[in-house]
């Protein structure tokens, strides 16, 4: 209790260096405007129709990448996990994947969509399987193998075994999986639309910066920032209800 | 269940399938099966680093050079700050919790910010590739002081150690491994951080030479600075490793299973 | 009859050389829910060179005992005196303790984690590198793991650890050695042999050694006296002297003195809630 109450304090002590410190000069406001300005920014951009409009889009390639990624990395994740040769084959490039920067891919996305919908998913939907993959390889084998012994020696079918001891045993770390490839996605969504759109909140961030708007840049940040630590928190919550059992 | 014996060993199937790559990056395009424009061959991509090498290799020592300085940020300030947090328990309590709420934050939305702060030259990719690498390396550096086997320390002072034989001879040791993991993930982090901020808006940088080719559609030349990306990150992360190996022997033994817990893994979005 | 074994007793008290003296130790800890009363009233005396061992249930806070004998822990009310002296700090010179984990680091061979407490002396102490190894590599042979210096701790089998670190105990030279259940990773028949070894090792030394252990068995084998500690908080309620010869023997195990004994210590710590 008294530690929420000191991270509630640093929080207030952030924000409120936020809101003075630009306030007094001691800041320069052209570069980082007060709180109280980016927040009314905020509000009025709220209002936009051309923001809902950017919000409507960018939710709509996050979500359609996130529905091609998650069942096709996880295929992809079960088959090296639960195929002992796959899985000695492949795990070790997927280290080597995970230290490419896979932005560097966007142009050749580029010339296949066009700038478009279809690419902004395309690409986020390619950096978020290999993260998927890698964590539901590692959820199937964090099953135990004595749970499997145990239910087959009481003559559980193979319905059964899925449903009732991988799917149980499996479940804080499939939300974890979830969480970490939706913050992936998030990111590749909003990589692909500073790098080249038309459309999206990702390419009014990149041209609000270039314009030098620093309130509303801020006030895209804050949003951006509010839902995705919003969203990471529900499941961190559902996490930790699914695994009171863990130790 | 046993490898059947007619399956080639995995290191053979890998190197198998990287020489396949190569040889359909040079076929695909050469039979027409994708235009140049899609994929030039792989021979095109090589002629044109051979051709334009000056240009490549000043590109490449700009990208070295921010790279280097966003390393020094993350690795030394990540680990620094790591070992500080992960170390004493009650900052431990009170900012890891905000620190993994934050991780969920895409920072590239910051990097506007840091065109708009330090211009569009090596400094706002250092500090935009230094601070996306920063919260990894300083995560997984708390999380892996958190590891080291108390008993350790107590076994030191029940021989007579002082403070800082403790801390010179048992704390630095035990936390080397953590520390080399640090520098792998903040290379190859700050790598990434510095290339695709050199993509967004740069006017030098190997990632520059992306974009710039990309929008007067010379194919060849995207893709000769790709592949230079490419060996860069992949060497950087063989070094990295290999130096590991070398310094750390004894690896994992001895940490307590803690550290095998998958909330101790930071993986990092890009 | 008793009075005169009594005296006899005393007689010998007074003869012998006390290395350990704890009179009327009381701990009390703050836990979550208040304070907790962790040992009470505990007095006990160690001849020199003997070998006595504390058994009770878990959570007795016969650790705690130990790590106040060792100077790890400060220690509430009553006094620990060793060899005359209290123990405030650590002092390696006087006493030597070997863990429950082998707790070796792993970042140093067998023999480095030998030479360890050496090392730290440094500066302090006039012997050599060389002199140091030297020690060291007897050590490393009074355990018996000639020839495995240069392996690190996890290329090493569990017992083989704990010889390494008992050798590490044991290269100061302490007069004391105090031993948190040592042996209680390994499995039952390692822990027998390791029993065994200590036993050798301790008729060559003539060490005192203070020994906490779970094993009824373990603790009969072993010892010259056993302590019975019961449940928390933590106090001496029986005090049986091992009147079996030594060296002690494998088929010792078989005998009745040796059931009688083990049994009279069960059902002590089956009283205990």
């Amino acid at each position: 209790m008294k530690i929420v109450v000191a991270r509630l304090a640093l929080l207030a002590l952030v924000l409120a260096a936020w809101e003075l410190l630009p306030r007094h000069q001691i800041v320069n406001p052209l570069l980082l405007p007060p709180l109280g300005d980016v927040l009314g920014m905020l509000g009025e951009l709220l209002q936009r129709p051309q923001v809902h409009l950017a919000i409507g889009v960018t939710a709509a390639e996050v979500v359609v990448a996130f529905v091609i990624a998650v069942p096709l990395g996880a295929a992809l994740g079960v088959l090296i996990a639960e195929n002992e040769y796959l899985g000695d084959v492949f795990k070790p490039v997927l280290f080597y994947v995970f230290s490419i920067p896979k932005s560097i891919f966007l142009p050749m996305f580029i010339l296949v969509f066009g700038i478009s919908f279809a690419q902004k998913v395309a690409y986020a939907a390619f950096t978020t399987t290999f993260v998927v993959m890698l964590s539901a390889a590692a959820a199937v084998e964090s099953v135990k193998q004595d749970y499997l012994l145990v239910a087959r020696s009481y003559g559980a079918t193979r319905t059964q075994i899925l449903l009732r001891v991988y799917v149980p045993s499996m479940m804080p770390l499939l939300l974890e999986a979830l969480r970490i490839s939706m913050i992936f996605n998030f990111t590749a969504v909003m990589i692909a639309e500073m790098y080249a759109s038309r459309a999206g909140i990702g390419h009014l961030i990149a041209g609000w910066g270039e314009n030098f708007q620093m309130r509303q840049l801020f006030a895209g940040v804050i949003l951006l920032a509010a839902v995705a630590i919003l969203f990471n928190e529900t499941v961190r919550t559902l996490e930790a209800r699914c695994s009171t059992w863990r130790t | 269940m046993r490898r059947s014996l007619t399956l080639p060993a995995p290191a053979t199937v890998r190197r198998g399938m990287l020489v396949a790559v190569l040889l359909l990056w040079e076929l695909v395009p050469r039979t027409g099966l994708l235009p140049e424009l899609f994929l030039p061959a792989l021979s095109s991509t090589l002629a044109v680093l051979y051709e334009d090498w000056r240009i490549y290799s000043a590109a490449l020592l700009v990208t070295l050079y921010e790279v280097a300085l966003a390393m020094v940020i993350a690795c030394g300030g990540g680990i620094v700050a790591g070992a500080v947090v992960g170390g004493i328990a009650r900052l431990r309590d009170l900012l890891l919790p905000v620190f993994s709420s934050l991780y969920a934050v895409p920072i590239v939305i910051l990097y506007p910010v840091f065109t708009a702060w330090f211009g569009v030259g090596p400094e706002s990719k250092i500090a935009f590739a230094g601070i996306y690498a920063f919260f990894p390396v300083m995560l997984s550096t708390a999380a892996g002081i958190r590891t080291i086997d108390p008993q350790f320390i107590v076994a030191a002072r029940s021989m007579g150690a002082t403070l800082t034989q403790q801390v010179t001879r048992v704390i630095i040791p035990a936390s080397l491994p953590t520390v080399f993991a640090g520098l792998r993930l903040g290379g190859a982090l700050a790598i990434i951080g510095v290339v695709v901020s050199e993509m967004l808006t740069a006017a030098a940088g190997i990632g520059y030479l992306v974009t710039l080719n990309r929008t007067i559609l010379d194919s060849p030349r995207v893709f000769a600075a790709l592949l230079m990306i490419l060996i860069l990150s992949v060497a950087y992360y063989m070094l990295a490793r290999a130096i590991e190996r070398r310094m750390v022997v004894w690896q994992s033994a001895g940490r307590s299973p803690k550290a095998a817990r998958p909330e101790n893994a930071v993986v990092v979005p890009a | 009859m008793q009075h005169v074994a009594n005296l006899a007793r005393r007689e010998e008290a007074r003869q012998e050389q006390v290395a350990i003296e704890v009179a009327n130790l009381s701990h009390v800890y703050a836990g979550a829910q208040g304070a907790v009363p962790a040992l009470e009233d505990i007095s006990m005396r160690v001849g020199a060179g003997r070998f006595v061992v504390i058994v009770g249930p878990s959570g007795c806070g016969k650790t705690s005992l130990l790590m106040m004998l060792a100077g790890l822990r400060s220690q509430g009310q009553g006094t620990i005196l060793c060899h005359g002296r209290p123990i405030p700090d650590p002092d390696p010179q006087r006493v030597g303790v070997i863990f429950q984990e082998a707790s070796l680091y792993p970042w140093l061979t067998a023999l480095d984690n030998i030479e360890f407490p050496l090392s730290l002396r440094g500066a302090r102490d006039r012997e050599t590198r060389e002199e140091r190894r030297e020690r060291a590599e007897a050590m490393l042979k009074l355990v018996g793991l000639e020839g495995f210096g240069e392996r690190y701790p996890h290329e090493l089998s569990g017992g083989m650890k704990q010889r390494v670190s008992i050798a590490r105990g044991l290269v100061q030279d302490p007069p004391v050695l105090l031993m948190d259940e040592p042996f209680a990773a390994l499995d039952e028949q390692t822990r027998m042999t390791m029993g065994h070894e200590l036993l050798r090792i301790w008729s060559t030394t003539s060490k005192t050694v203070v020994f906490i252990t779970h094993s009824l068995t373990e603790a009969v084998y072993l010892a010259d006296e056993v302590l019975v500690m019961s449940a928390r908080p933590g106090r001496i309620i029986d005090r049986i002297p091992v009147a079996l010869p030594r060296p002690r023997s494998y088929e010792m195990m078989a005998t009745d003195v040796f059931g009688q004994l083990r049994e009279r210590i069960w059902q002590q710590i089956r009283k205990t809630p």
